[in-house]
């Protein structure tokens, strides 16, 4: 399989080389990093229900929407992502599309592994440690392929994260960084030193080999780059932006798979916020409620390295 | 996996992408089989064609969003869409809980009626189904 091998490249192009690839016919495995942040929508996510626009200006933050599902993100160089692009007639690929995820999130989960972290699968498709997401992947059919996306976290800005929503007030953004923090993690939290971008990358690469067969390294060709172009302009241009997408009635933000941070309206006529996980809903009087449920997993420290930790493997 | 767990009705036309076809005097009803429901997921949402668009056969011209994958939605038969379901908007589950009732997706006026002699019987439908589920169980064994 073709293997780009791409580190650090321009934020548009960590979205747009996989989208070509993938309207060209050509199957590939991508692996890569945005030099600097921007925030990206799923292909049903509606611009102005989901995104602060304002916020993301304010900051400098482009926006760009994928054709791929799953929510708005942000991303930026503390991620590194690894993207899958086969084609709709590879009989590798299963009927039913989310069977793919177990193989190509392993090796995500061994990488996590090395580095002492006790990473696993949650079905369909998320990757936790210790209960914790540390981890986002989509999945759909662009062109005449499929192409999988997913990503390892070596940190994560949440206060930006839950700054860029939009949400139905103060309370409820407290409470969504909240929930996040209690229900992600990163490498930051567990290890007391990141280990290079490129140790990552490697072992990444090796994992697809083992799982998918011999990566043949390549650099993005004149016909790649120039399909690359083409979508860039279609992907962040302003119709495409503002296509409208799922609305609700009340704000819904998923956090993890089962996990949502939801507005909910009481027979009084006054709004609240509900935190609903594995099918229970609690409403939360504020986000105090969140630290006094002897269910939730422990609250990593912001920013700051697990004492604790395991250091990582040479 | 079995056959007999796919309702397949005797009054319905079928195509290869899982679609069902429900003909009424020059216009179609189209759904997504019980089978094809299956396949694609728990629905989230549903990007259908607006009523006036024009159609073809075979070319996407909506999305499907379920779980963690997206796809098209490529119309068996092609003409101009006339009524689209509404009720999917609020609750897209209605396309896995009543896959061939309240989960229709669009009403579509035909352009070319012998689009409807290249779709399925029920019995041409369910070998194709029989063909997957043999498919599935052999990527089970791979995967």
């Amino acid at each position: 399989m073709d293997f780009y091998d791409l580190a650090g490249i321009d934020w548009w192009s960590t979205q747009c080389y996989y989208h070509a690839l993938a309207y060209l016919g050509r199957e590939g495995l991508i692996i890569c990093y945005p030099t600097s942040p921007y925030v990206c929508l799923g292909l049903h996510d509606d611009l102005e229900q989901e995104i602060d626009r304002s916020y993301c200006e304010v900051r400098g933050l482009p926006l760009l929407r994928r054709e791929t599902g799953g929510g708005v993100v942000y991303l930026d160089s503390n991620q590194i992502f690894f993207q899958l692009v086969l084609r709709r007639d590879n009989p590798a690929l299963p009927l039913r599309r989310q069977r793919l995820y177990e193989k190509f999130l392993k090796p995500a989960i061994k990488v996590y592994r090395l580095y002492g972290l006790p990473a696993e699968l949650r079905e369909p498709a998320d990757i936790v440690v210790g209960g914790s997401k540390c981890s986002g992947s989509a999945s759909g059919d662009v062109g005449e392929c499929v192409a999988y996306t997913g990503n390892i976290l070596l940190d994560f800005d949440f206060d930006l994260m839950s700054g860029l929503l939009r949400v139905p007030g103060p309370d409820f953004r407290a409470c969504l960084k909240t929930v996040m923090r209690q229900h992600m993690t990163t490498l930051a939290d567990w290890l007391p030193e990141l280990p290079p971008r490129s140790r990552l990358s490697a072992a990444l690469a090796a994992g697809f080999a083992e799982e998918f067969g011999p990566l043949t390294q390549r650099l993005p060709d004149e016909e790649l780059r120039a399909e690359a172009g083409r979508l860039q302009a279609r992907l962040t241009g302003q119709s495409w932006l503002h296509l409208l997408g799922r609305r609700r009635l009340q704000r819904k933000i998923k956090i993890a798979e089962g996990v949502y941070l939801m507005e909910r309206s009481h027979t009084s006529g006054e709004s609240g916020i509900a935190l609903l996980r594995g099918g229970r809903m609690a409403s939360l009087s504020d986000c105090l409620d969140l630290l006094a449920d002897g269910d939730l997993p422990p609250i990593h420290n912001t920013g700051s390295r697990r004492p604790d930790a395991l250091p990582a493997e040479a | 996996m079995q056959l007999d767990k796919w309702l397949v009705p005797e009054d319905l036309h079928y195509d290869r992408k899982d679609y069902w076809v429900q003909p009424a005097a020059g216009e179609v009803v189209i759904g997504l089989t019980a089978y094809g429901q299956s396949v694609a997921g728990d629905v989230l949402y549903l990007e259908l064609p607006p009523v006036g668009t024009l159609v073809r056969r075979g070319e996407v011209s909506g999305s499907i969003e379920s779980g963690k994958w997206v796809g098209g939605l490529a119309p068996p038969v092609s003409g101009m869409v006339v009524e689209v379901n509404s009720d999917l908007e609020a609750d897209p589950a209605g396309v896995n809980q009543d896959p061939y009732g309240a989960g229709w997706l669009i009403k579509v006026k035909l352009t070319d009626l012998s689009e409807l002699d290249d779709l399925l019987s029920p019995g041409a439908y369910r070998e194709w189904i029989e063909e997957q589920i043999r498919r599935e169980r052999e990527e089970a064994a791979v995967l």
